[in-house]
């Protein structure tokens, strides 16, 4: 099962950047940081696909007021409601599902945001089954710009947040977007048709409105995310130290 | 720890590589994400694209409409039988509409190549009536399963004068209510 990614791995191995990354223990750590790619993805391809085709994640925003950015992302527009290229969404969510997997085993803080009322709970529980955080309610102006002033001089800072929704709820775009690429901190972004993506560090083009659709996402969040600490925790066992020497954060 | 603030330039990769680069930040302190961003970077660059206001000129059509050929027998359907009369149940994902049924018919029919294209309307929708489908043009009532009472029919009115016109005859009209009633308002 590791074999296609241990391939993958050694070839980024060979670069010199990674040599010099500064692993004190590089060898094993750099091979399962990718082979941690397999977890997430492997089952994940065609599970997401068929689970994508089969829910109703279409159904976007109505009477046309798709974003210009958005719209590299639209199949096409029937009767006035924009349709959503799956085809792209499923590259952006493996993309975007690896990236917070890996960043999950780099024991990190990840932070789930979402202005929807409506999946306020469903967010609010996905954070809590992960073991991460959410923030489903009014987004202060200095949550994280001015966080040291506001939460005390030591406070860390969330090293990716994903957000649920992009919007807030005057339909504006929501300042933690903002905000995170302010903070140089990355973010993980559901956009809709109506949203704007720039900003986003890895935007997965879907709907935002459904609960099926929602349900789906946080599912896929909670087991890629509770996966890629299982396999930290088997690593740590395995090579049998502790958990504050092998982070490279500060 | 120092950091760049200017997220309308470059990316959040680039910012931080470039704070590294010129020795702002130490390698100790490098983010957890940046080596998994540099591994797997997202497919487009999360550059801040500045909204532009108007689009002048003329605009193109950037997100194509979607049509199929099969929506020209949807929209004659809908034009000669209304809304259909059955209703959508969204929550089978298996279901048949009347008008996809009308579709797929049509399609037969047409792959058949036997009938005109005039004809071609009027042979489905037999084909589907005779699947006991009640399809009915728009305007014309469905077929009434009851005849109605032809008491319904008539009108107080008419009934009062004839009462009246009657009334030095002696005899009375069939079907009329007690000759004595008082006149009731015809609503």
């Amino acid at each position: 099962n590791f074999m296609p990614v241990c391939s993958l791995g050694l070839c980024g191995l060979h670069h010199p950047w990674l040599v010099a990354a500064g692993y004190s223990c590089s060898g094993p750590l750099c091979a399962t940081a990718v082979a941690v790619k397999t977890l997430p993805l492997q089952t994940d391809s065609t599970n997401v696909t068929d689970k994508i085709l089969n829910l109703p994640l279409e159904m976007p925003d109505f009477f046309r007021c798709a974003d210009r950015l958005m719209e590299p992302y639209l199949f096409g527009s029937r009767l006035d409601q924009d349709i959503i290229d799956l085809d792209q969404t499923v590259e952006h969510l493996q993309s975007a599902l690896n990236f917070t997997a890996h960043i999950a085993y780099r024991g990190s803080v990840i932070l789930f945001v979402s202005r929807r009322r409506q999946f306020g709970h469903l967010v609010e529980s996905t954070a809590q089954d992960c073991g991460e955080y959410a923030h489903t309610r009014y987004w202060q102006g200095g949550l994280l710009t001015n966080a040291p002033i506001q939460y005390g001089p030591g406070v860390r800072l969330p090293d990716l947040i994903v957000f649920f929704s992009t919007l807030n709820n005057v339909f504006q775009q929501h300042v933690g977007v903002r905000d995170a690429a302010k903070m140089n901190i990355p973010t993980v972004g559901l956009v809709d048709s109506n949203c704007n993506p720039s900003l986003v560090t890895y935007p997965v083009p879907g709907n935002d409105d459904t609960p099926a659709a929602m349900e789906l996402y946080c599912r896929l969040f909670k087991m890629t995310i509770n996966r890629a600490k299982d396999k930290r925790r088997q690593m740590e066992l395995l090579q049998g130290r502790s958990a504050v020497g092998l982070t490279t954060s500060s | 720890m120092a950091g760049s603030r200017l997220e309308k330039f470059g990316t959040v990769f680039t910012r931080v590589r470039d704070l590294m680069r010129s020795g702002v930040v130490k390698q100790s302190d490098k983010p957890i994400w940046y080596d998994v961003y540099k591994t797997f970077p997202p497919m487009k660059d999360p550059l801040y694209v500045r909204p532009v206001a108007k689009r002048y000129g003329k605009k193109e059509e950037a997100v194509p409409d979607i049509f199929y050929r099969e929506d020209e027998n949807r929209a004659k359907f809908y034009e000669g039988c209304g809304t259909g009369p059955r209703a959508f149940d969204l929550s089978k994902s298996s279901f048949v509409s009347t008008c996809q049924r009308f579709v797929e018919k049509y399609t037969e029919f047409e792959s058949q190549g036997e009938l005109e294209k005039q004809s071609l309307f009027e042979e489905t929708g037999k084909a589907l009536l005779a699947e006991d489908l009640g399809l009915r043009r728009r305007g014309i009532p469905a077929v009434a399963s009851e005849t109605r009472n032809p008491v319904l029919g008539m009108k107080l009115t008419d009934m009062l004068a004839e009462q009246q016109a009657d009334a030095p005859g002696g005899t009375r009209a069939p079907g009329k209510e007690k000759p004595t009633q008082v006149p009731l308002n015809p609503q």
